[in-house]
């Protein structure tokens, strides 16, 4: 008979669980394992997709291919700059707007759904209306020259590498900022109220208590929202796809425009394959650090 | 009881394999798969169905099953059905597309057929010639087009200016209409389809005659020259376009707002012109010191070796109707170019596209682009070097000498 240790795993093997797991072993490895290593399987090979064609096996060098090419080195740089500007800018403000929210007793569901609002929308289509913002006679020019005059030329928000993906960060943190604050809110309404009590008789203030009640209390969901955002954030795609295309000249490519490119412009299976295996083992490995980090911290506490 | 049900789950499951997967059906009439990409706005799938109907009168055993995808659909869903043969039977597609399918090992040579030759004399030769590949060609030409100077009449007349006459009024047109709102050229990118017909009409090229090298060519002293002025006259505001720019307004938007006043472009620009209500008039590309030589585009059809032999004939009775006469000027009533030679000179045809002659004129000069297999590769080095020089981002040479290291790398001399 089924049995359960104290960890939750299944103490002897039992035929039956078997037939629960099958159907969705099934899918899980004709969608997930197998298109995994199969690709993993390619990024060593110059795969060639015609019809009947021999790949050549190339040993490392995909990999070489991706290390040595500066459009590569460039899309994974303006990634990182993507990742560390919009994760915590998101996180900070959607707690931000949690905690002023869980402390609010009326309209709450009003700013609820206005803060959620711009996270159910199509990215496609709010990256068109910043683009129809930013573009060189878009709507922030006409204010900034013709309407408030503080410049006399336009200003090419898309036109460059950095200013084109600040942008792009914008847009990420804007249309993120809804889903943090209703993670981060339920988190905070789990948070013990005895807690808070208690901190009032010490005579804590309102800083202390978010410091030392409420970020202990929901650091289990930070580091959620950490690691589901860093990863969403390594897959960026649409935001610069519709800004900038990965314009001018490849200086604003992410990742995953620059695998598009390679996949379906250039035909470089190979390639593409060996980049989105460097940036799985570099997502691996940041969200392996992220756990350990945030585990010791805990440990000390 | 383990083993009984693990027997009925493997029979479910046989079950369900057995149905789907051997399901056969033999029919007499054969379906033949077509993609293209002919514009449902222009009323030209509705023109399509009709010319489907009347083939399928006249051919009782054989229905045409069309799917229209736009171009770029139509070439990602080939890549993708080229290693699972999930491939149409006959395609439309633009003319570059020969190259490349053909170095997936997908094109069928139709110069097999024992009438392609009788067929392949009905149409123009020079758009045909984007088939040929070695000594087969993998397709047959389907409709063809070239640039040609398209400017706004009102912009021009309110300048006081007249059409130019040579390449380098062109510039100096566009110089001095470009001024408040007014962007004097555009240009959305910067591959060969784009600078091409600059740096042929001045007597350079791309490629050496053989198509083995660049070195030398795409980094000549007349390339340079023509980059160069292209990156001043960037430089100066009066080019623009949005692979340059990504802030820039993409061509069609800044036509109909009427911010820019001249293109070089096909026929599609007429049709959008005349959509956005813009007074407009168009000239084949005027000549600098080699001439005047545009870059010739168009479509071709296309058919698969994944098809099997019933089909493959099916499709190719197709494909010939499509090139005949009747299809060709049918075509060209809603803004397809005929290839058909006697379409050509069809009254109804020129009636239904007022800028045929102008169109005509610049196809007896204008250039295909090189027809080998990594053209496509080739022509991505050059849109980003070039787009390094105009843009400044590299000196002109540099990103030029750049290009040709790379494209000889790629082309393996």
């Amino acid at each position: 008979m089924l049995q359960l240790k104290k960890n939750g795993f299944v103490k002897c093997f039992d035929w039956r669980t078997l037939v629960i797991f099958i159907p969705g072993l099934i899918f899980v490895s004709m969608f997930v394992f197998y298109p995994m290593i199969k690709m993993i399987v390619m990024s060593f090979f110059d795969w060639k997709i015609g019809y009947q064609q021999i790949s050549p096996f190339v040993g490392l060098g995909n990999y070489k291919e991706v290390l040595n090419d500066p459009i590569a080195k460039t899309a994974i740089v303006n990634t990182f700059a993507y990742v560390v500007v919009t994760v915590p800018l998101q996180m900070a403000l959607g707690l931000l707007i949690a905690v002023l929210i869980n402390g609010i007793t009326k309209h709450s569901v009003f700013f609820r759904i206005s803060y959620y609002l711009p996270v159910i929308t199509s990215w496609v289509i709010v990256a068109l209306l910043f683009r129809y913002i930013f573009s060189n006679y878009g709507l922030l020019n006409y204010f900034i020259t013709d309407k408030l005059h503080i410049v006399t030329e336009p200003i090419g928000w898309l036109s460059t590498r950095w200013s084109a993906l600040f942008v792009a960060m914008i847009l990420g943190i804007w249309k993120g900022i809804g889903w943090n604050m209703i993670i981060f809110l339920a988190a905070l309404q789990a948070v013990s109220k005895d807690q808070y009590e208690a901190a009032d008789m010490d005579g804590a203030n309102r800083v202390q208590k978010f410091f030392y009640i409420t970020i202990p209390g929901i650091k289990g969901t930070i580091v959620f929202a950490l690691i589901m955002l860093t990863i969403g954030a390594f897959n960026t795609y649409t935001p610069i796809s519709v800004l900038t295309g990965g314009n001018p000249y490849h200086q604003t490519e992410v990742v995953l425009t620059w695998m598009y490119f390679q996949t379906f412009d250039a035909l470089n299976m190979g390639y593409s394959a060996a980049l989105s295996v460097i940036i799985a083992l570099i997502i691996l490995i940041i969200t392996i650090v992220m756990f350990k980090l945030t585990r010791f911290s805990g440990d000390t506490k | 009881m383990k083993t009984k049900s693990f027997i009925i789950i493997l029979l479910v499951l046989l079950g369900i394999a057995s149905l789907t997967g051997c399901t056969t059906k033999t029919t007499e009439v054969i379906t033949i798969e077509f993609w293209h990409n002919y514009s449902a706005g222009d009323g030209q799938v509705e023109v399509l169905e009709n010319l489907i109907a009347e083939f399928e009168d006249a051919n009782p055993n054989v229905k045409v099953h069309q799917v229209f995808m736009d171009w770029s659909a139509l070439k990602n869903s080939v890549v993708l059905g080229a290693s699972t043969s999930v491939l149409p039977d006959v395609l439309r597609g633009d003319i570059a597309f020969v190259p490349q399918f053909q170095s997936l090992n997908i094109l069928l040579p139709l110069s097999d057929y024992e009438d392609y030759d009788a067929q392949a004399a009905k149409v123009l030769g020079q758009p045909n010639s984007s088939n040929l590949m070695g000594s087969d060609y993998y397709g047959i030409a389907a409709n063809t087009n070239t640039k040609i100077l398209f400017y706004n009449s009102t912009l021009l007349a309110a300048a006081g200016l007249n059409a130019p006459t040579t390449l380098d009024e062109v510039w100096s047109t566009a110089t001095t209409l470009t001024k408040d709102s007014v962007i004097g050229y555009v240009e959305p990118w910067t591959g060969i389809w784009n600078v091409g017909p600059y740096i042929w009409s001045e007597g350079g090229d791309v490629l050496s005659p053989d198509n083995t090298t660049a070195q030398g060519y795409i980094n000549s002293s007349i390339v340079v020259d023509v980059i160069q002025n292209l990156a001043d006259l960037y430089a100066a505001g009066v080019v623009a376009g949005p692979s340059m720019d990504p802030g820039a307004v993409g061509d069609t938007d800044g036509w109909s707002a009427g911010t820019y006043a001249m293109e070089l472009d096909g026929p599609w620009r007429g049709a959008s012109n005349t959509a956005a209500g813009i007074e407009f008039d168009a000239i084949p590309l005027p000549k600098g010191s080699a001439g005047s030589i545009s870059v010739l585009g168009g479509e071709n059809f296309m058919q698969f070796s994944a098809s099997d032999e019933e089909h493959q004939k099916a499709a190719w009775e197709f494909v010939k109707f499509m090139t005949d006469t009747h299809a060709q000027v049918e075509m060209a009533k809603v803004g397809q170019m005929p290839v058909n030679l006697e379409a050509l000179t069809n009254d109804e045809a020129i009636a239904a596209m007022p800028l045929l002659p102008v169109f005509a004129e610049a196809l007896k000069t204008a250039k295909p682009r090189p027809v080998i297999p990594e053209w496509s590769e080739v022509e991505n080095i050059i849109a980003t070097k070039v787009a390094e020089a105009i843009t400044g981002a590299k000196p002109v040479q540099t990103a030029l000498d750049e290009a040709a290291t790379e494209i000889d790398a790629l082309l393996g001399s």
